[in-house]
Parts: C-alpha cells; sequence; structure tokens
C-alpha cells in the first residue's frame, strides 16, 4: 500500500515536471521577443544575450512607424480577418444548416464535393487565383484577400455536423409558431449553435491572420500590407533592425491574443462536435 | 467557521438576486418604452414575410451563397490548375477567348492567360528535376519527424493536465496553447534570432552548459531540426487543446469499469483511452499531415531555404517557380502532383484510422 | 363547429430506392372539443398522423378538414393548431417568457403589451409565473413541460396537437400531468389529438381512442368499446396491462383443445362455425382459481401488488397471467386449476385476426354511460 503510494507521487512529480517543462519551452521565445522589443539593437546583438527587459521599446516603436506604418499593418490584418470571419461565418452556417436539416436533390455528391477539397492546399490555388485578380484588376485589394477563402470548407463542415445535434423538434416548434425558414435559421439555428460558432470564428481567424504566400502575391503596396507580409519587408532590408522586428512581432500578437482568451472555452466545446461524428 | 462563510454565501446571493431583479426590471421597463415602435417594425417584417413568396427550394437559397464563391474562387481554380499544368505561360492575357458582339449587347469572355500548349511536357521536366525531388525529400523528412513528434507531445500534455490530481488546468492549458497566438512570420524571425548561432539565445544556453555551439542555420541537419522546432513549438498547445476536449468526453465509468478489471495506468490508455479518442486522434493527425505538407513561411523566413537547399519545402519550390520565375505552367505541373500525394497521405491515414 | 376531419389519408416517404408507407387510407372524425389518443407501436404511423395533421409533413392523398375547411395545403403555421412535442423542444436560448410568447410575436398583429399580459395570464394559469424570467435549462421537467403547454396555450388555437409529452416524465409525476392535461382541456374545450404509446395512458385520457398498427387504423372507439370489444387480435392484444392471454386452439365439436391438454367446451359454438383452429383470448381478469377448474397450469412466479395478486403460470409452454384476488396465493411450482367465463372469452380469426367472439358480460351501465360519446 505504501510503495503504491510512493509510486504514485514520483508519478504526479514527472507529470508535473513535464509540463512545467513544456510551460518554459512555449514561453521562452515569447518572453525573449519582448524583452528584445525592449532594448536598442546594440544591446540585443550583444553575447551573451540580455535577459531583462530594457526601456527602448517606444523608441523601437518609434523608428519601426518610420520605416513602415505598422499600425496601418496592423489594422490592415485585423480589418480583413474580421470581415472575413464575419462573412464566412454567415455562409459556411447557412450553408452548414441547408447540408444538416434540409433534404434535397444531389445534397449527398455536392457536400462530399466539398469535402474533398478539404484535403487541397490550399496554396494550389495560388497560382490561378493571381490569374483571376489579374484578369479582374483586383490585385492588391482587401477584396481579392477575403472573397476566394470565405467558401471554407473546413467552415461547412464544423456547421453541418455542429448543426445536425439542434432537434429537428425545435425547428418544427418554431415552424409552428410561424417562423419562416429564414427566421428559423437565424431565431433558433443561430443562438443555439454559439459556442460552434466561437470555435469556427478562431479556425478562420487564424486562418486568415496566417495567410502568407496569397497575400503576398496580390497585395503590391505597403498600405495595403497585412502583418505577415509587413514583418517579411522589414527582414528583406540591406541593415536588418531587429529591435523594430520584434517591436512589430509583439504587436502582432496581441490581437489573436486577446481572441484566443475570450473564446477559448467555447472553442474547446465548439470544435469537438465537428470532430467526432463521421 | 464554516456557519459565517455559509450567511456570507446567503447573503451574497440574496444581494445577486434582488440586483439581477432591478436589472430585469429596468429592462422590461424600458422594453416597455420602447414597444410602441418595435411594434410597428415587426409588423412591418410580418406583413413583408406574408408578401412573400413561398419557396420550395429554400434549402438551394441557404447554400447559394457559399456556392457560388466555392465554385468561382475554389473549383474553378482547381480545374485552372489542371488546365495549366499542360502549359507554357508566356504572361497575362489580352485577347479574348470568346465574344459575342449583338449591337447594344456585347459579351466577351477574356482570356486569363497567354499560353502556348506542352502536353506533359511539364510532368516530365518536373519528374526530371533534382530540386523537386530534393524538396520533395525535405518535406517528407519534416513530415516524417514533426507530425509524430508533436502529436505525441500534445497527447502527453492533454493525459498530463486531464489528470485528476493536476492543478492549475486553465493556466497551464492557456500557457501552452499561447503560440498559437503568435503571428506566422513574427514567431519564425523570433526563431530565426533564438537559433542564431553566433548570438542567439539557445546556442548561450547550451554554452553554459558546456556543449559547443550547434550551426542550428548553417548545417544541412540541424537546419531542417530547427524548421521542425518551430513548427512544433508554435502547433503543440493547439493539438493539445483538441486532444485535451476529446479525452474529457470519454465517460468516467470505462474508467472505473477497467479499475474494477485491475487495469493498471498504461492498460487502461492502451484499452480505454486510445480507442476512445481515436477519432479526434484521427482527425488531429490528418490536419497535421496536411498543415505540415503546406510548410512554407517559416523555410521561408528562418533559414530561407536554405543551407544549399537543404529546408526548401515543395511549396517552396512552387513558390519559387511561379512567382520568381514565372514559370506558370510548370509551377501547376507541380501543384498537381503535390496535391495528388497530400490526398493519397490522407486517404490512407483514414483509411488506416478507420479500421480497427 | 365540426371538429377535425380526415379523409382516405396516405403518407408515402420516398427514400429514393423504394417507397415507404407510413399511413395507409387513413379516416376518422373528430369533434369538436374532442380529447383523441392516438395509440400504437412505435413505427405504426400515429406520430406521422400527427405531423400531418400539424402541417409538418405533406400528405401524399388524402384531405384533412379543420371545420369544413381543407387545410389539406395549408402551411403549419396557418393551420390555427399548437403542438407540444416529446421533448418539449423550448428554445434553449429565450427565456420562459420568450418562449411562451415567441409564437404571438411572428405570427399576431398583437401589441407588446398584449402580448406580455397574455403570456402573464397563460403563467398565472400554469403556475410558473414566478420562472417567466429562466432559461429552460434551470427547469425541472416538469416545468418544461408546462413551459411547453403554455406555448401551446398561449396561441388560443383551434386544435391541440401532442406528441408523446408525458414520456419525460417520472412516474409519478406523469399521473399528475395527466390529471391536470386532461382538466386543462376540458376547460379550455379545444380538440386535442393526443399521441402515446402507452396503452394506459390513452385509456386513461382519451374521449376515444383510435388504435393503429402498420400504418393502419385499426380501430377507434371510447376505452371501454376496445377494450370490451376489440375489432381483432392485434387491438386485443396491445390494449390492456397486463395483456391479454392469447392461445391457438383446434376446434372440435364445439370444443377448444389448445397446448398442454387445454380443452374448453363451448355453450354456443357459433361464433367458431366454419373453423378449424381459432385464436383464443381471455384477459388476465377474467382468469379464475378455482378447485372445480377444468383446466390447469402450473405457477412459475406469483407477484403480490397489495391489493391484488399476479400469478404467472404455463400451460403447454404457454404463459399465462391472471389478476386475483390477494388472497389467493398458491405455492410456486404448483399446480393450480382455473376457469373463466364464456362471456369474457374472446376468439379471433388465426390468419386474420379479425374478431369473432368478444365480451359479451354485461357491465355496469353508470361506467359505459361516462366514456360514450
Amino acid at each position: 500500500m505504501r510503495d503504491q503510494r510512493r509510486k504514485d507521487a514520483v508519478w504526479r512529480f514527472l507529470t508535473y515536471a513535464f509540463v512545467i517543462t513544456m510551460v518554459v519551452v512555449m514561453m521562452v521565445p515569447l518572453y525573449w521577443m519582448l524583452v528584445a522589443a525592449t532594448l536598442p539593437q546594440e544591446q540585443f546583438l550583444q553575447f551573451p544575450p540580455r535577459l531583462i527587459p530594457g526601456t527602448a521599446f517606444l523608441d523601437n516603436f518609434a523608428a519601426l512607424q518610420e520605416r513602415l506604418d505598422f499600425v496601418r499593418t496592423i489594422r490592415n490584418s485585423v480589418f480583413i480577418a474580421v470581415v472575413y470571419t464575419l462573412l464566412s461565418l454567415v455562409l459556411c452556417s447557412m450553408g452548414g444548416f441547408a447540408f444538416a436539416k434540409y433534404e434535397f436533390k444531389y445534397k449527398e455528391p455536392i457536400f462530399y464535393t466539398i469535402l474533398a477539397t478539404l484535403v487541397l492546399p490550399i496554396q494550389l490555388l495560388v497560382i490561378p487565383l493571381f490569374l483571376l485578380m489579374a484578369q479582374l484588376d483586383w490585385t492588391n485589394t482587401f477584396r481579392a484577400i477575403i472573397l476566394p477563402w470565405a467558401a471554407n470548407p473546413i467552415g461547412i463542415f464544423l456547421m453541418r455536423q455542429n448543426m445536425k445535434s439542434i432537434p429537428d423538434a425545435l425547428l418544427e416548434s418554431a415552424r409552428m409558431d410561424g417562423a419562416t425558414e429564414f427566421q428559423i435559421f437565424y431565431r433558433i439555428a443561430l443562438p443555439t449553435m454559439r459556442s460552434s460558432l466561437a470555435a469556427l470564428a478562431i479556425i478562420l481567424f487564424l486562418f486568415q491572420w496566417d495567410l502568407f504566400l496569397y497575400p503576398l502575391v496580390i497585395l503590391e503596396s505597403a498600405d495595403m500590407y497585412t502583418i505577415p507580409i509587413g514583418l517579411a519587408q522589414l527582414t528583406g532590408f540591406q541593415r536588418i533592425y531587429y529591435d523594430q522586428i520584434m517591436v512589430a512581432a509583439t504587436l502582432a500578437i496581441v490581437p489573436m491574443v486577446v481572441l484566443f482568451l475570450v473564446l477559448q472555452k467555447q472553442f474547446v466545446s465548439g470544435i469537438l462536435a465537428g470532430s467526432l461524428k463521421e | 467557521m464554516a456557519t459565517s462563510d455559509e450567511t456570507n454565501d446567503r447573503v451574497e446571493q440574496t444581494y445577486r438576486r434582488r440586483a439581477r431583479a432591478r436589472i430585469q426590471s429596468v429592462g422590461r421597463r424600458l422594453r416597455r418604452a420602447a414597444r410602441p415602435g418595435w411594434d410597428r417594425v415587426r409588423f412591418a417584417r410580418q406583413d413583408l414575410t406574408a408578401a412573400m413568396p413561398a419557396l420550395p427550394r429554400v434549402a438551394y437559397l441557404f447554400i447559394a451563397p457559399f456556392f457560388v464563391l466555392f465554385g468561382l474562387f475554389l473549383a474553378f481554380p482547381v480545374f485552372y490548375t489542371l488546365y495549366l499544368s499542360f502549359f507554357e505561360y508566356q504572361g497575362v492575357g489580352e485577347g479574348s477567348l470568346f465574344w459575342i458582339d449583338l449591337g447594344p449587347l456585347y459579351v466577351e469572355i477574356p482570356q486569363i492567360a497567354q499560353l502556348n500548349f506542352v502536353g506533359l511536357g511539364n510532368y516530365a521536366r518536373l519528374l526530371g528535376n533534382d530540386l523537386f525531388w530534393q524538396s520533395m525529400f525535405n518535406t517528407s523528412y519534416i513530415l516524417a519527424v514533426q507530425v509524430p513528434l508533436m502529436i505525441g507531445l500534445a497527447l502527453a500534455l492533454a493525459l498530463a493536465l486531464n489528470a485528476s490530481f493536476m492543478r492549475l488546468k486553465g493556466v497551464f492549458r492557456t500557457a501552452i496553447a499561447l503560440p498559437v497566438s503568435a503571428n506566422l512570420v513574427a514567431y519564425s524571425t523570433v526563431f530565426l534570432l533564438l537559433f542564431n548561432e553566433q548570438l542567439g539565445f539557445l546556442n548561450y544556453v547550451l554554452s553554459g552548459v558546456g556543449l559547443g555551439p550547434i550551426p542550428w542555420l548553417t548545417s544541412e541537419f540541424w537546419a531542417r531540426n530547427t524548421i521542425i522546432a518551430a513548427v512544433t513549438w508554435r502547433w503543440t498547445g493547439y493539438n493539445m487543446i483538441i486532444l485535451l476536449a476529446g479525452l474529457q468526453t470519454i465517460p468516467q465509468q470505462l474508467y472505473e469499469a477497467a479499475e474494477i478489471d485491475g487495469a493498471n495506468r498504461w492498460e487502461k490508455f492502451r484499452y480505454v483511452t486510445l480507442p476512445q479518442l481515436k477519432p479526434v486522434l484521427l482527425f488531429v493527425v490528418v490536419l497535421s499531415t496536411i498543415g505540415t505538407f503546406k510548410l512554407f513561411a517559416e523555410p521561408y523566413v528562418i533559414t530561407g531555404g536554405g543551407p544549399t537547399n537543404a529546408t526548401i519545402t515543395i511549396v517552396q519550390y512552387i513558390y519559387r517557380q511561379a512567382f520568381v520565375n514565372f514559370n506558370l505552367g510548370y509551377a501547376s505541373a507541380l501543384t498537381v502532383v503535390f496535391v495528388v500525394v497530400v490526398s493519397i497521405f490522407s486517404i490512407i491515414q483514414i483509411k488506416l484510422g478507420g479500421e480497427d | 363547429m365540426s371538429g377535425i376531419n380526415i379523409t382516405e389519408l396516405d403518407k408515402v416517404y420516398d427514400s429514393g430506392t423504394e417507397n415507404v408507407v407510413a399511413v395507409e387510407s387513413l379516416s376518422v372524425d373528430i369533434d369538436h372539443g374532442e380529447f383523441l389518443v392516438l395509440v400504437g407501436p412505435s413505427g405504426c404511423g400515429k406520430s406521422t398522423t400527427l405531423r400531418c395533421l400539424a402541417g409538418l409533413e405533406d400528405a401524399t392523398a388524402g384531405t384533412i378538414r379543420f371545420d369544413g375547411e381543407d387545410v389539406t395545403e395549408y402551411r403549419a403555421s396557418e393551420r390555427d393548431v399548437a403542438m407540444v412535442f416529446q421533448n418539449y423542444a423550448l428554445y434553449p436560448h429565450m427565456t420562459v417568457r420568450g418562449n411562451i410568447g415567441f409564437g404571438l410575436k411572428l405570427s399576431t398583429k398583437l401589441t407588446g403589451d398584449e402580448i406580455e399580459a397574455k403570456v402573464e395570464d397563460v403563467a398565472e394559469m400554469l403556475g410558473i409565473r414566478e420562472l417567466l424570467d429562466e432559461k429552460p435549462k434551470a427547469l425541472s421537467g416538469g416545468q418544461q413541460q408546462r413551459v411547453a403547454l403554455g406555448r401551446a396555450i398561449v396561441r388560443e388555437p383551434s386544435v391541440f396537437l401532442m406528441d408523446e409529452p408525458l414520456s419525460n416524465l417520472d412516474a409519478k409525476l406523469r399521473s399528475e400531468m395527466r390529471t391536470e392535461l386532461q382538466e386543462l382541456q376540458a376547460d379550455l374545450d379545444v380538440t386535442t389529438v393526443y399521441v402515446t404509446h402507452d396503452q394506459t395512458e390513452a385509456m386513461a385520457m382519451g374521449d376515444r381512442i383510435a388504435v393503429m398498427d402498420g400504418g393502419v387504423l385499426q380501430q377507434v372507439g371510447s376505452p371501454e368499446e376496445v377494450y370490451r370489444s376489440p375489432v381483432n387480435r392485434f387491438v386485443a392484444d396491445f390494449i390492456g396491462s397486463p395483456s391479454i392471454n392469447l392461445l391457438t386452439a383446434d376446434v372440435e365439436d364445439g370444443t377448444l383443445a389448445g397446448p398442454g391438454g387445454f380443452a374448453y367446451e363451448l355453450d354456443d359454438s357459433e361464433p367458431v362455425d366454419g373453423h378449424e383452429r381459432v385464436s383464443v383470448g381471455v384477459r388476465p381478469e377474467d382468469i379464475e382459481v378455482v378447485e372445480s377448474g377444468r383446466n390447469a397450469a402450473d405457477v412459475t412466479v406469483v407477484e403480490p401488488m397489495g391489493n391484488e395478486n399476479f400469478l404467472y403460470m404455463e400451460i403447454g409452454g404457454h404463459e399465462l397471467t391472471a389478476r386475483v384476488s390477494p388472497t389467493v396465493r398458491p405455492a410456486e411450482g404448483s399446480q393450480v386449476a382455473f376457469d373463466f367465463d364464456e362471456a369474457a372469452l374472446y376468439l379471433f380469426d388465426v390468419e386474420t385476426g379479425d374478431a369473432l367472439k368478444t365480451k359479451t358480460d354485461s357491465v355496469d351501465s353508470a361506467v359505459v354511460g361516462t366514456t360514450q360519446n
């Protein structure tokens, strides 16, 4: 009995040690980024590296703003990601609702065609989309960034899976109460899907936030840059100002952290329904 | 002690209930005041609804917006890529592919690109290209190490955080998942500096414990592993969250039953956790595999594909061909091959994972 | 006012490869203010019938009239009906107030104040006034049930449709709600169609009950009628708890010869004329355990219920159930003699199941009077 208890204690200790090590590993690059953002370039490139934050954050930020209007870059990214996420949420939840709750001709073939594109990497589409956008004269526009991925296969898949769990009786009850099909969708189905919508919002936002190759090809002028493109441009100068890059990186993390902290709970419960069935 | 706590609780609850009631009554009064206006809006909407014809094919209306964008920006490009892979690209199109001129009605479908038909020429070319094979090898290597490593870590962390004795679960979970918030290019730049040979933090720590500086970015072997480390750092927490959610759906009775049957820790994992977690695990593995296949930004920023093309990934190679050299036809052929490989991989995974 | 007329209703589901007939030429007239219970085993078409009445399913053929008006082609919201669903189908994101008022808000021209007043009245009536600002999740099963009822009542429909509304409640609450529902329905005087698979509930609640099987309406009648005079073996077997004892017996010169030496001589052999074999039915309460009994069976289990005993017996491999007085308590494993009155005997055609003879003994006329329509 005592032997077992000692074993359990060792096991607990090891588990904690493992988790805490991983937390440290995850935090070090982020901490280091923060430190680097607060040091002047000379101190930062010293060896051994400095590990205590300095006070040069605002100076570095001012220098960054002078070279590339990074506040604007963040604004562009947030604008694109927010508009994209909202638009895609509408499209995916409407489509998902139809696939989950209506019977119609060719329902299965259409759905599986959409699902098949889930496997296709988005880079596949960059070349033809670039040509298409060039033809439409949409290069260097936000709509060229937002529209193509708004019909997101992961999104419609997730919404269909989750909407299937809405009891039919709920929708029928609304139908008896005199609701139109569209009212049933937005007054009954959508409000019950809050956590799924939150999970999908994180996935969509992150997807758009991370897009690199496609905006790199489409966006041409500095005032249109998104965060990844802006950062990539900063590393492309003759002399690389790491202090400024670190300021930019630190600022760039903020919107996503906020979104993540706000929606974390729903993300956990919302994403699962989609992965568990089928 | 306990009783005074209880009293406090009760008092607090009473206050809370009263506060809520007050807010509700204010809300109700406000709503009542606004009601005549709202009623008018409501009636107008009812009339509008009544005036609209009943739509028998309402389902199609719901999927139409999605499908229009899907067709234009996803389905069309897929087919166009296939088409393009049989051509040599010469420039953005100027002429028209097709037009109808009926006086006032003039319809023109412009040519998207000027193309030269080369048949299977692009495919033949890629098979004989060393850099193509190099990029395939690099991608496969990274995939073979990174996905198992990341899923293993994510699963271990999820199990640890799911353990009944674990405290501060929420804090640990958030901390470990935080890297996913870091911007792709931003974190790649941070890693570029962390792994810097002369000035990087990592080599500083290593030299502190007496290990020589490791050529993280200049040795072919280490450069690939640096990329692996970066990707793993960012995505482990994300996958852990999904797996953790999966673990929490496993009914507790199954563990209790296993306990009664005398199962030890490993046997509980092997015979209860793994089979129950399988669908979620499969979901995570397939998405991670696809994600790593598509690796682009990390090598682009951290190693630039170097040293001597040791970390150039297939997507990076496609990017170079398409947008640096403007060999769009050839790049399309590469894309087609790439997609076929990824699809086969995913199908195999799903097939294997679906069986028992 | 003429209630509901259903004429030759058909409902066929087209699954793409084959047609599944859910309801077949069903005709029934329901009087104004009547409480009709549709009962049958699962898959018998009772819910489909109800959904056709509600307008949630389109009838494949036939007509449905409410107060003489043909509503077959009407949408659910145009039919002036309200429905209570099995799982209550309360909108989880709305308060009780929102749930009850939703239908009024969408489909009436009542002002907000009028809606508010109506919602409060109904809540008062059902005793859930203090719950108006709660979300459904915070309510008990019985309270949710009341909200679901309130949602139906507030719209003052001309027809109530109820789809197994009590099946999710525990036994005690269920019997309470049963009474309450009946009183409510009587007070409001609204024509009600009620679906259940529970024959006890059907017997207890219905003015008349309609027994369905395999998409076909078997019999409509007062509880007493379907119990005493079932039209076929299915109805006899389905109605009554514990269910009727059924044996197959050969007819030999006016005597029924069944398994395990079962023999019963008929005084009146007219019902079995021309039949070589018949199904014999005896209700458990009609079996008398008496020493002079003409047949014998082995007692397997005795279940004392307090006010009566259930005897489970075996005769030639067939189980027989008897409801006897609490004083009759034979030892398990012993053999007892039993008998029953010929007036209480049911006889059915072996092949078609059609009734050849049903109960003919007299019943207290006061009981019949209250259930007659």
